[in-house]
């Protein structure tokens, strides 16, 4: 069992990795399937999932493969990994307030706790991460803190991503004084603001993972 | 309506499996307490935590609300933390087993989501909110 985990680690090693797997992961609605899709329609031309204004939308992990981005002269390819938001609780009751029936809210939310169960799992398979936080709450929260823990943990590089720029309530200072020890970005993934200076990121940050 | 809180000693948890330590905070969080912990669970503890309380969700807990505050240590004890924390990696590499590892200087509130309504996190304090 020791010999077989010390083989992996030195075929792992010397293995060149073709694809960066860039993980997006964030507390619900904080807008992370809105990104993907928008790096997704800048540079494949098609969107990852569905944006929805009630929470748990993105229950499957959403795939979108070897994606080139382009910036400056500089390329690099890219598995986008649009996680399921995390959650510390899940109540097929807050589902009920958006017109859902009890039947389908249930449903909704055993699929919401696997989907976070699996999001949780591929913290073993990114390469690099964009915390994706909304500027207009409280960045401090334990799922933002436990989340950049085990990032640290594990030393995958990750970009914190200060989203919703576009409403006047944003604050991104916020983020940067909870979490002054990471790169940051300001942006709105829905109107596009910013978005080069994030690509400028992700091309200078991934490829430390390689 | 009642409000049960338990302060637990780190002394309790120190030394365990994880899976024990997390059995342990489950079982009574589920049972309706608010537990206390003086010390602080690492991150990748955490969120074993919050992967362990997704299997267990069902219509009457519907999950836990988490907030701590580590202290942060400096100088050698940082060092000597730091040593030991590599040799619970070579461990956990070698054995593939998780390490029995001791909670951090610090304090930690779990409680049942369907009674703390919102939890106030300052860099060195925070606020709960619970409705019984």
């Amino acid at each position: 069992m020791v010999f077989g985990r010390f083989f992996n680690w030195i075929m792992n090693f010397f293995r060149t990795r073709q694809n960066v797997r860039l993980g997006i992961y964030g507390c619900t609605n904080v807008g992370k399937t809105t990104l993907a899709n928008k790096i997704a329609m800048d540079w494949a031309g098609e969107e990852v999932g569905k944006v929805s204004s009630v929470p748990h939308e993105t229950r499957f992990v959403q795939k979108k493969e070897k994606v080139i981005i382009d910036s400056n002269g500089k390329k690099i390819s890219i598995n986008i990994l649009d996680m399921p938001g995390l959650a510390t609780k899940v109540d097929y009751r807050k589902f009920r307030k958006y017109g859902i029936k009890v039947k389908n809210a249930k449903e909704r939310a055993r699929e919401a706790t696997q989907g976070i169960v699996e999001a949780i799992k591929w913290l073993n398979n990114v390469d690099t991460v964009l915390a994706v936080m909304d500027a207009t709450k409280d960045p401090l929260t334990q799922i933002n803190v436990t989340l950049l823990g085990n990032l640290e943990a594990r030393k995958i590089p990750v970009i914190l991503v200060a989203n919703k720029m576009d409403l006047k309530k944003a604050k991104p200072d916020e983020i940067r004084e909870a979490f002054p020890q990471y790169p940051i970005v300001d942006i709105s993934a829905l109107k596009g603001t910013n978005i080069n200076q994030l690509y400028e990121a992700i091309i200078k940050h991934a490829r430390k993972a390689k | 309506m009642k409000l049960k809180m338990d302060f637990v000693s780190s002394i309790k948890l120190n030394g365990k499996p994880q899976k024990k330590k997390i059995d342990y905070i489950l079982k009574r969080v589920k049972d309706g307490s608010i537990l206390i912990l003086d010390g602080v669970m690492k991150p990748e503890e955490e969120m074993e935590l919050i992967r362990e309380t997704m299997r267990r969700i069902d219509d009457g807990f519907p999950g836990i609300e988490v907030c701590s505050l580590k202290k942060e240590v400096k100088g050698l004890k940082f060092l000597f933390e730091k040593i030991n924390e590599g040799g619970e990696k070579f461990w956990t590499w070698m054995t593939r087993n998780p390490p029995k590892t001791d909670l951090k200087i610090g304090m930690t509130l779990i409680g049942p989501a369907k009674v703390i309504k919102k939890i106030k996190k300052n860099p060195d304090s925070f606020s709960v909110l619970a409705e019984v």
